[in-house]
């Protein structure tokens, strides 16, 4: 992997898009990650997102199978 | 903003499939998403060499300077303001070290053309963290919430923790590793006090 790869588009889904995935699918199927603060958590979230607030993703992203589909949002 | 930020490291880390949300939480509920820079989007030529990582890397601290700089003008939220302020002066400190390892690894005399001469990046075009447009996220941020602007600031951060880290990997000078190393350490503290800032708005 080049360093460069640092700079290619981050793939996006629109929301409708991730709505009919979530109804396909079981929540063990998938990581749906919730990446802002505890407060923004509680304010709401998705149905069955996990909250790793951005700032602790470098040393929390273990905990997630990487073979599984991630969304984060 | 911080969730194009957070799926660039679940890339790095060799997750098999990732997407970010487009419009994040406020398109779920139906509100109208407010388009945010084009990150990531940039175009630059592969770079390979370490001199070039670093001469990128130097260019990205600017952008992140010169960003931060303009904030702490802009900026009503005393308590942003007085983080900014701290931000940047600490982007202008690794700009040096990054200068510094240049000069150590070419054991050459000061070259007046760094950082542009090393790197094929188009004069007058200045780029954040993450690949965006300086001259974009100025005006993105433009009358925003400061919230807005946190986050924006977050995903700068932990797209430079990111890049260092992945520079980390790549090279194999130890001196550059180690600046590397210290480089990505520092940003972690910058995201670590703008994502509390950003819990206590």
């Amino acid at each position: 992997m080049g360093v460069m790869d640092y700079f290619k588009p981050i793939s996006t889904w629109p929301v409708e898009k991730v709505r009919e995935f979530l109804d396909e699918l079981g929540p063990q199927e998938y990581n749906l990650v919730d990446v802002r603060t505890p407060q923004e958590y509680e304010k709401g979230h998705l149905p069955g997102a996990r909250l790793i607030p951005v700032g602790e993703l470098e040393s929390r992203w273990k905990e997630l199978d990487p073979n599984k589909i991630t969304i984060a949002y | 903003m911080r969730s194009r930020a957070a799926a660039s490291i679940f890339s790095r880390e060799g997750f098999r499939e990732v997407y970010s949300m487009e419009g994040g939480i406020n398109a779920w509920k139906g509100l109208v998403a407010k388009g945010a820079p084009d990150a990531g989007m940039a175009y630059f030529e592969p770079v390979k060499k370490t001199e070039e990582l670093i001469a990128l890397a130097w260019l990205l601290e600017e952008g992140s300077r010169k960003f931060y700089a303009e904030m702490t003008r802009r900026e009503k939220d005393q308590e942003a303001v007085g983080l900014f302020s701290e931000l940047l002066a600490d982007e202008e400190g690794h700009k040096t070290s990054l200068f510094k390892l240049h000069q150590t690894l070419s054991g050459q005399k000061p070259d007046p053309g760094f950082p542009r001469s090393l790197i094929n990046i188009e004069p007058g075009i200045e780029y954040l963290e993450g690949g965006m447009l300086l001259s974009e996220a100025l005006e993105w941020v433009r009358g925003k919430e400061v919230r807005e602007t946190l986050d924006l600031s977050i995903s700068l951060e932990v797209n430079a923790v990111d890049l260092y880290i992945k520079m980390e990997r790549k090279v194999k000078e130890k001196e550059a590793r180690q600046v590397f190393q210290a480089l990505s350490n520092q940003e972690r503290k910058h995201l670590k006090r703008l994502s509390s800032l950003l819990e206590k708005r």
